[in-house]
């Protein structure tokens, strides 16, 4: 993490930069989600899209979360801490996964209509 | 006395301590947020109606997100500026930051009075109308109710002679409206006959209010105590006479086990008798004349001659017309009347065509054949410029809610077809932000609708009680809100009363500013997710 004034003054220039890939990626999933002709996969919503608008969101999140919040630069005590939280999310997505291994299923909403 | 390790960090983790604590938050955040988000997908994976997709405006939640990542700057750039010992920068930056704070709660309170005021109606047949409702009216003008309001028309009227409370459930608050209605169209309640009843074993009944006695919170409250009275003494007694039994049958039948007996331990009810209390579980009430009386439908059982309230509360009188009438309906959706038809193996079509709306209104059936021809023209497109699959079907073909759904924007441009209203500029802007301009557009584009009663099936605003997909959305959004609020109050301490310990040290006040930083970009890395997975998906 920056500390001296002159570091510090150059990772403004980073934020800045950082900042303007925010606002271009927020623009480029609403395009992607509203424009037809930027539509990947099947017409309309599907699993593409949502592969891409979570890939985009996740790299716009690791944007904020290792330059802004500085986790780039910090100490193996919060890699462990926020690791772990991490960890416990996945571990909640993986609950969900095998919930849909429940035999009874409406096939009609699994077949994308 | 000198708190340690506020600035320096520790030796042990290589920082200093609210560090620590604020990470250990965060890392509870994202398992809050993560659970919340799992349910999301568990939720819609296992929806038993058609999931609202992208059903959210846009625009909002646009802005919204543009918002939250310049205040995710400038909260990095205040830091910067007490890092650098600039306290004017630190304050221009920060009150950027809080004025962004304030800016989305305005924008999220702006998009939930659009939802909470949004009205839904699902038949039925499972079809299902959006819109506005409209209000009670005579001769042009609204008709107040007893407190002075318009009455919404979604309300049930019954033209009540009798109310039969239940002397324990009665619901005070509903009792004073039955009566401050009744009092409006100058009826009076009151005790239909006598209410007797034994108070005291061994003595004849007596009488514990007398016919004619209005009806008051009081007297409810009298006669349930006297019921509550008798109830457990009767109950008492029962208990002792029952065990007096057991003793009984098993000093007669020893060495026998309990079940064994059990059949035979009877309390002799003719005995017991001449020592209960008379109780009293209802007690009936005339209205004269009757009375129009109005109520939600979340709180009536409707029924010809006889209705019943949530708290058991009967009310006997005709059932009068109580349409749902629509002064504006913005969108007709098919989709789980499709979805619904499908599963008993019903063609589609034909389950429309049979449905309510397309028997009834002319609007309806007029904006399902344009919408058809909508739906061929995409057809057509999507055949064009993806061509046919191995099979030799279409490869892309229009969506189930391209297929099923008329919204808002299609009936917009439907009346645009028609040659009706275009909005342009500001009006077309703020039409994208607010929903469907019905002044600007006029009753043509989006008209009313009347909807008879026994065709209602459930109805209910953009609320958490429409479905789980609103449920789920309240629940994230309103939490990140909340988040929002405390984050902003946090970082605007900082920017109103910091200045002392910038003074005494800044330092001290940078790594404060650090770590409300922190906290507010991780309020905004959790918008990052909700803004497409709520609004795009």
């Amino acid at each position: 993490m920056a500390d001296t004034p002159e570091a510090i003054k150059k990772s403004v220039r980073t934020y800045m930069f950082v900042g303007a890939i925010l606002f271009v990626g927020t623009i480029v999933t609403v395009l992607v989600a509203t424009v037809p002709w930027l539509d990947f996969g099947r017409h309309g919503f599907d699993a593409a899209d949502c592969i891409l608008g979570l890939t985009i969101a996740t790299f716009k999140a690791s944007l904020v979360a290792f330059i802004f919040m500085h986790l780039n630069h910090e100490r193996k005590a919060v890699y462990w801490l926020f690791g772990s939280g991490l960890c416990m999310v996945c571990s909640l997505a993986g609950l969900t996964a095998l919930a849909l291994g429940d035999p009874i299923i409406d096939k009609f909403f699994y077949s994308g209509h | 006395m000198e708190i340690p390790y506020v600035v320096t960090p520790r030796k042990d983790t290589g920082l200093f301590n609210s560090k620590i604590a604020i990470w250990l938050f965060l890392a509870s955040e994202v398992m809050l947020f993560g659970g919340f988000l799992s349910a999301y997908v568990f939720l819609r994976l296992g929806a038993d109606y058609p999931w609202p997709e992208r059903t959210l405006p846009v625009l909002p939640g646009l802005i919204n997100t543009f918002v939250l990542i310049g205040s995710s700057i400038t909260v990095v750039f205040a830091w910067a500026s007490l890092k650098l010992r600039d306290w004017r920068k630190f304050q221009l930056f920060m009150g950027i930051t809080v004025g962004c704070a304030m800016i989305f709660m305005v924008l999220k309170g702006i998009e939930y009075n659009a939802k909470l005021h949004h009205q839904a109606l699902k038949l039925k047949d499972y079809s299902v109308v959006e819109g506005h409702l409209g209000v009670e009216s005579e001769d042009g003008k609204p008709v107040l109710n007893h407190k002075g309001s318009t009455i919404e028309e979604n309300l049930i009227f019954v033209e009540a002679s009798k109310l039969t409370f239940d002397t324990v459930r009665f619901y005070k608050p509903w009792v004073e409206e039955l009566l401050a209605q009744a009092e409006h169209h100058h009826s009076k309640v009151a005790l239909a006959a006598d209410v007797t009843a034994i108070t005291k074993v061994g003595q004849s009944a007596e009488i514990i209010a007398k016919a004619g006695e209005p009806l008051s919170v009081e007297l409810l409250n009298r006669l349930q105590a006297v019921h509550l009275a008798a109830r457990s003494h009767n109950a008492a007694n029962r208990t002792e006479a029952l065990r007096a039994e057991w003793v009984t049958a098993k000093a007669a039948n020893p060495g026998k086990k309990d079940w064994q007996i059990a059949s035979g331990v009877n309390i002799d009810t003719a005995a017991l008798a001449p020592t209960l209390l008379g109780e009293i579980s209802t007690v009936p009430f005339s209205v004269d004349p009757p009375a129009k009386l109005d109520f939600h439908p979340r709180d009536i059982k409707a029924a010809e001659g006889q209705s019943r309230l949530r708290d058991d509360t009967v009310i006997d009188g005709k059932l009068l017309a109580s349409p749902m009438v629509f002064h504006n309906i913005d969108a007709i959706d098919f989709q789980h009347l499709v979805m619904k038809a499908k599963e008993k193996g019903i063609d589609p079509e034909v389950a429309i065509e049979n449905s309510w709306l397309m028997k009834n209104s002319a609007f309806v059936r007029e904006a399902w054949a344009w919408h058809q021809g909508e739906v061929k023209k995409l057809s057509a497109e999507l055949l064009k410029a993806h061509g046919v699959g191995k099979d030799g079907k279409p490869r892309y073909t229009p969506t189930h809610k391209e297929l099923y759904r008329i919204g808002w924007k299609d009936l917009a441009k439907k009346a645009e077809d028609d040659g009706r209203t275009k909005l342009s500029g500001v009006d077309a802007a703020k039409e994208e932000f607010f929903g469907p301009n019905y002044k600007a557009r006029g009753d043509e584009t989006f008209p009313g609708l009347s909807v008879p009663r026994e065709q209602v099936g459930f109805a209910s605003k953009f609320t958490p009680a429409w479905n789980t997909y609103y449920a789920i959305y309240f629940a994230i959004t309103g939490l990140h809100g909340l988040h929002v609020i405390g984050g902003a109050l946090v970082l605007a301490y900082y920017l109103f009363f910091g200045k002392k310990m910038y003074l005494s040290d800044p330092e001290w006040l940078a790594n404060r500013v650090e770590i409300g930083g922190l906290f507010w970009h991780f309020v905004d890395l959790v918008w990052i997710f909700v803004f497409p997975i709520l609004y795009l998906m």
